[in-house]
Parts: C-alpha cells; structure tokens; sequence
C-alpha cells in the first residue's frame, strides 16, 4: 500500500476518533464474554466473526497508527500497519456485522462494537472497497433529496393509484385523499419505504383512526449509514428532517425500518418534533381506542422477532407484544428474547448484498429459535428483518410464514 | 412507442422488497454493455423516485417511463 | 553497583513509577476530553434503574458475567474485592489509619488470604487464556500484564505471610516498613537498616520492582478499564 494511501486512511481514522470511539478502543480487557454472543459466529465459528475479533481488527491498526507505544512496541497489542491484506480483514470485520449491538448488551463495559466498527466502514469508503451496492443506493438517496422536482409528479400520480386501493380495503366510496401528500400543520408526517405494502397500509391504519397526516416523499432507511458515510447518512437524515419542519409536523412516524427509526431518533441530535416507529402509532390508536383490531383473529401458533434497532437500541419491547396479544390466540416468545433476542442476519445493509449463503449460515441461531417454538407464523416489525427471515425461511426449509405487523394490523382491522 | 427502442433485457421486479428493484437493476447494468437498454417493470411507488435519482447519480439515463395498471416500466439505456 | 540497583528501585524508580502514573492518568483523560462529543445516543435499552444506580450495578455486580460465566463472574469479583482490600492494606504500611481499625486487626487484612486470592485468581485467568477461543482472542499484553501481577503478588504474600507465620529470619517489622513508606510519602525516603541488611532485601526489591513496573504500565494498557468503564457504562445508559 502506497504512503499516500496510508496517511489517507489514517486521516479517516481520524475523523472517528471521538470521545467513546477513544474509551472503546482503550478499555477493552479481551475477556472474552462476548465472543460467543454474535449470531454469525454461532453460525460460522471463526474468530474474525466474534465481536472482540471484529473489534481487535481495527483495535490493532490504531495502535500502530496512533499510539506511540504501538509505533514503538508492537509486539505488546499486537499491533497491525495498514496494508492491503489488513483491509479484507476489516471488511469482513465490518460488513458481516449488522450492527445489532447484541454483544454491547454481553459486554461488562458496554462498549458499542457496531460503534468502532463504523471506523471500519469509513476506512473501506477511502479505500474503494466498500459495497458497491451501499454506496450506490447511498448515493441515490442523497441524490433524490436534490431532485424532488424531477420525480414530484410521477411519484404523486403513483401515490393516486396507491389510493384506491386503500380505498377498497376501507370499501369507501371514493379514494379522495387517502393518502395526503405536502399537508401542512398535519399531526404526523409518515416515512414509508419504496414498497407499496410499506404505504398502502399504514393508510388503512391512519384513516381508520382519523388521523390528519401526510406522506413523506422520501424513503426512511438509510443508506447512508448502512455504507458508513457519516456525511452521506446526516444528508439522507436531513431530507426527512427538512420535509418535517416545513411542513410544521409534531411527529414523524417511520416504517417498520428499525434504521430508520434508531437514526432519527437516536442517532441525529434533537428536533423540533417527535419521532415514532408505526408501531408505539399502531400501539397509541388501540389503547386510545382510535382503532380496533379484532381479538384472536389469528388461531396459529406465532412468535414475535424483536428487530434489533426497535428492542435493545429502540426500547420498543412491549408494545408489538400488547398488540400481538389481542390479535393471536396462542403466542409463544422466543428464547432468549427481548434485548437478548438473536438477531436474524439481515441489519447493516446487508440484505442488499449479495450474500445470500452467507446470510442463511449466519441465520442458523435463529431458524433453531423460531422452530423451537413451534410457531407456524413469525411477526416482526423491520423490512430488513422480515426479508432475512424469509432468507432463512426459504433456506432452511422452515414451515413458517413471515409477517409485518403493520400488514397483520392493517389486514385484521375491525370496521 | 416502445416499438422504435430496441430492449435487450427486461426484469420483473413487482413486489420486491425495499431495496431491491434497484439492487438488481444496478447489478444487471453492470453485466451490460454500453448503449444497451434495459426495463425494469415494478409496482412500487417509490421507484419513481428511485430509478431517476439512481440514474442521475450512477451516470444512466431513463428514456422513457410508462405507467399502466398500476405497473410502471422505466427504460434505461446504459451510458457508460 | 548492588547497592545502586537497588536503591534505583527502592526510591527513584517508585517516584519515577508513580510520576508515569499520575501523567499517563491526566494524558489519557485529556485524550478523550479533547475529542469530539457524538451528536447522538448510544444508549441500550431496556433501562430499569435510574441511570446512575444502574452505571454503579454495572460496574460492581458485572450481570453480563454473572449471566455467561458464574466461575469467572465470582473469580472476577474476588480479585477485584482483594484488590481493594490490597490497596488499603498498603495504605496501613504507610501509617496507622484509625477508620482501617474499626475492625481491629493485625496489618495485613486478611491475615493473608487476599493475597492468596488474588494469586488464585490471576492464576485462573492466565490459564483461561490458554485454551480456544480466549488465547485465539488474547494478545501479548493480556498475557504480560497477569505475569507482572503475579510475580508482584507471589513476593508481596510471601513477605506478608513469612513475616505473619515466623518463617525463620523473616523478622522485619511492620515499624521499618512504615519508615521506608513514610519516608517515600513524606519526600524524606529512607531505607531502614532492618531492610537494607535483611538477608530477604532482595524479594522486597523484586517486589517493589515489579509493582513498579505495573504501576507504569497501568495507564498505557487495558488496565485503564479501571477508569473508563465508568464512561462507557454511562454512556450505555443515555
């Protein structure tokens, strides 16, 4: 690897180095309680897919590149210089990890693995190894937020088809704004996904329970951090948060994208509105009793997946569980659950990657999950999730159907 | 009409999930040669958001976009 | 040229050890406070405590070990409540404290036990390292660092227990080490006859020498989790 290079990709390094990227980096004692808690290397038992192999990859270059004691005493951390063979080493680090955080939740310090892991990602943007599809869907997300004008018409002549089937699912007698678009000073700006099923339902659902909404133009995932690009991330980010702010809503509601959710909510500093997955929304409507579901429609055993970026690093737990108890009548947790919950595989992008073997190796903790319950339906309340669970359903062979929450809601609704 | 574009492959790409209409596309173009055209046809309202702003940024054009039933078909003609 | 050596490392090199300390401290504490803040939360959920109850359960009960491991999580507890006990029994070597005498006892605490311990302790993680998956996941420090304490701990019990038990001419008593503590302390250091002209000089100078070097290594190695768990923790909590 040339010098440039180097001091290009140490200049990157750089810029991660902020306060708990320093303490994460420090403290670490190798104790090895994580090393087990990652689902890919329940999966693929190698070392590089443990959380503390992941981190020590990168633990390893910043010794040598910004610790005098590594400069001088390699030997002692085990410290690594930059070069080519180092770089497929923190991509495999880096993008094998979905940034489920599940090890932070096993680890005595709390230390954020997916945290030093973007130093990783940011490194392989420098160095032209990133995912090409990350950077490409990226880059048309951030592109989108710059062309609106281009695609207004087209998208909202789509939104009027999208309508009338909203329509025949309420069996109104007109489509006529049932799904709004530019509102403004509506309670609730929706971010759906690409995907009709992301919009047509949460319409049902809204209008059902007379909310004054409005759909949002852009898509809420985020492609952007999924890459690593801080930059790209916060201007991906920032198109919703504009959309919200010229319109003056008090909440913006996400799909079901648990991405989605974590970043603006977590992940983007404060806003002059509230932010909400559709599922505390869903949760809100039934116990205000905006809305109805009707109670054990479902009589086949069903299971709940905890989307990783809603349970351990959302906080939502209860409120998928409440709904789910009135729509099926025989309901089995996984175990362990909640925020010890396996994650399916499919985070950090990389569903959008061409991995697919990968994935159903790296799924094999949770189909033994979901079969040990017996469940014949699995809910979850994530694109990526839902997409890795039919992965591994199709995988495996599991007798299984995968379902959104939304769709289960929208679909079992009592008019 | 579509009579006078002369289309290499065509991708059915209804109902995929988020984000994969423009993963495929993306991966198929590459595999392309230039000037060669490619339609995808899905159902996703987002794709008219999507597929032009892929285009724009990844350098291909969109040269022509039909809408029916609900289906819309973007025609992208490789450019580089 | 013996002499030499070992007052090297009887007085200048414990000055030297704990000026290292305190700076290595403040450069690693300045490193971070330096840095930039994050713009967002990192925080888990779910939190059932108010967060600084739950920072100090974190820290103190360690619950992701005591769910994993229980062999470990009790091995990690006991060094570490040894380790305390340790730190204040050296305090004692310096002078009395009157609130160390609330439960009245002979200098060491422990009558020699948290020495044992800790050597029992350290022992279990050194040989833990030893076996897949920890030595794959270990690098030289993890191993070195274990190796200093117990080469520490294994001179330092031997002194106490030695002097504690009667082992035969192990009789300096516990004013000299005040003297030789003290003097440190106090800038004024001597080395009191008793410890200059005992036959056992030579394991108090190994001791002193490899407590040392741990004292100097503490800042620039893991051992500053001892430090920055607390931040992390917090931080898992915002």
């Amino acid at each position: 690897m040339e010098k440039e290079k180097i001091s290009e990709l140490r200049g990157l390094m750089k810029t991660r180095l902020n306060r708990p990227m320093r303490y994460y980096l420090d403290l670490c004692t190798r104790c090895g309680l994580c090393y087990d808690t990652c689902h890919v290397y329940q999966g693929i038992p190698k070392k590089e897919y443990s959380p503390v192999g992941r981190s020590e990859v990168v633990r390893r270059l910043f010794k040598k590149h910004f610790r005098l004691s590594g400069r001088l005493f390699p030997y002692w951390g085990d410290a690594a210089a930059l070069d080519d063979a180092v770089m497929d080493d923190v991509y495999e680090a880096a993008f094998s990890c979905t940034g489920c955080r599940r090890c932070m939740v096993h680890c005595p310090f709390g230390i954020d693995i997916p945290h030093i892991l973007s130093m990783a990602k940011l490194m392989l943007i420098g160095n032209g190894t990133a995912p090409e599809e990350l950077v490409m869907l990226a880059d048309m997300a951030v592109e989108k937020g710059e062309s609106v004008e281009v695609f207004r018409d087209g998208f909202k002549e789509n939104i009027r088809n999208l309508e009338k089937d909203v329509q025949q699912r309420l069996g109104l007698a007109s489509s006529e704004g049932l799904i709004p678009m530019e509102k403004k000073g509506a309670n609730i700006l929706y971010v759906g996904l690409s995907g009709a099923h992301s919009i047509v339902h949460p319409a049902v659902i809204f209008n059902r329970a007379g909310e004054n909404w409005t759909l949002s133009f852009f898509e809420g995932v985020n492609f952007g951090a999924f890459a690593g690009d801080p930059v790209k991330m916060d201007l991906i980010a920032k198109r919703i948060i504009n959309e919200a702010t010229e319109l003056g809503v008090k909440e913006v509601v996400m799909v079901e994208c648990g991405t989605a959710y974590r970043i603006l909510k977590f992940l983007t500093g404060e806003h002059p509105f509230r932010v909400s997955s559709i599922v505390e929304v869903i949760h809100r409507y039934i116990s205000e009793g905006k809305i109805k579901v009707r109670g054990g429609a479902i009589s086949e055993p069903l299971t709940y997946h905890d989307p990783c970026q809603l349970g351990r690093n959302g906080g939502i737990f209860d409120e998928p569980r409440e709904i789910l108890a009135i729509l099926a009548l025989d309901y089995r947790e996984m175990s362990p659950t909640r925020e010890y919950n396996w994650c399916c595989g499919g985070g950090g992008g990389l569903v959008a990657l061409d991995n697919e073997q990968f994935r159903i190796k790296s799924g094999k903790i949770k189909k033994d999950q979901i079969a040990a319950t017996g469940a014949k339906i699995v809910v979850s309340a994530c694109e990526n999730c839902i997409t890795q669970l039919g992965t591994i359903q199709t995988g495996y062979g599991l007798d299984v159907q995968v379902r959104s929450l939304t769709e289960l809601v929208s679909e079992n609704l009592d008019i | 009409m579509a009579d006078d574009i002369k289309v290499d492959v065509t991708m059915d790409l209804k109902g995929m999930k988020c984000p994969m209409p423009v993963v495929k596309v993306s991966q198929q173009i590459k595999k392309m040669a230039v000037n060669q055209v490619l339609v995808a046809e899905t159902t996703d309202p987002g794709a008219q958001a999507d597929f032009p702003s892929w285009a724009r940024s990844s350098g291909n054009e969109i040269i022509k976009t039909e809408t029916e039933g609900g289906v819309s078909k973007f025609y992208i003609k490789k450019l580089k | 040229m013996r002499d030499t050596l070992y007052y090297f490392i009887m007085v200048p090199m414990v000055y030297l050890a704990a000026a290292v300390f305190v700076a290595g401290l403040f450069f690693k504490f300045m490193n971070v406070m330096l840095s930039p803040r994050i713009k967002g939360r990192l925080g888990l959920f779910p939190r059932r405590l108010p967060r600084a109850a739950g920072v100090l359960k974190d820290a103190f009960a360690l619950p992701p070990a005591f769910r994993k491991d229980k062999v470990f999580w009790a091995l990690i507890i006991a060094f570490h409540v040894a380790f305390v006990l340790l730190a204040l029994g050296h305090l004692e070597l310096i002078r009395e404290f009157a609130f160390l005498q609330i439960i009245p006892h002979q200098v060491f605490l422990g009558a020699g036990a948290v020495g044992i311990v800790l050597i029992a302790a350290t022992l279990y993680f050194l040989f833990r390292r030893f076996r897949t998956p920890w030595r794959e996941i270990s690098v030289p420090e993890d191993f070195i660092l274990l190796l200093v304490l117990f080469v520490t701990m294994i001179f330092g019990s031997h002194m106490h227990l030695a002097a504690r038990y009667g082992i035969a001419g192990f009789d300096i008593p516990l004013e000299d080490y005040r003297a030789y503590l003290g003097g440190l302390v106090s800038f004024k250091p001597v080395i009191p006859d008793m410890i200059a002209n005992s036959p056992h000089y030579i394991i108090i100078v190994i001791h002193i020498f490899f407590a040392n070097l741990f004292i100097m290594l503490f800042p620039f190695s893991k051992m500053i989790h001892s430090v920055f768990a607390f931040s992390a923790l917090s931080l898992k909590r915002k």
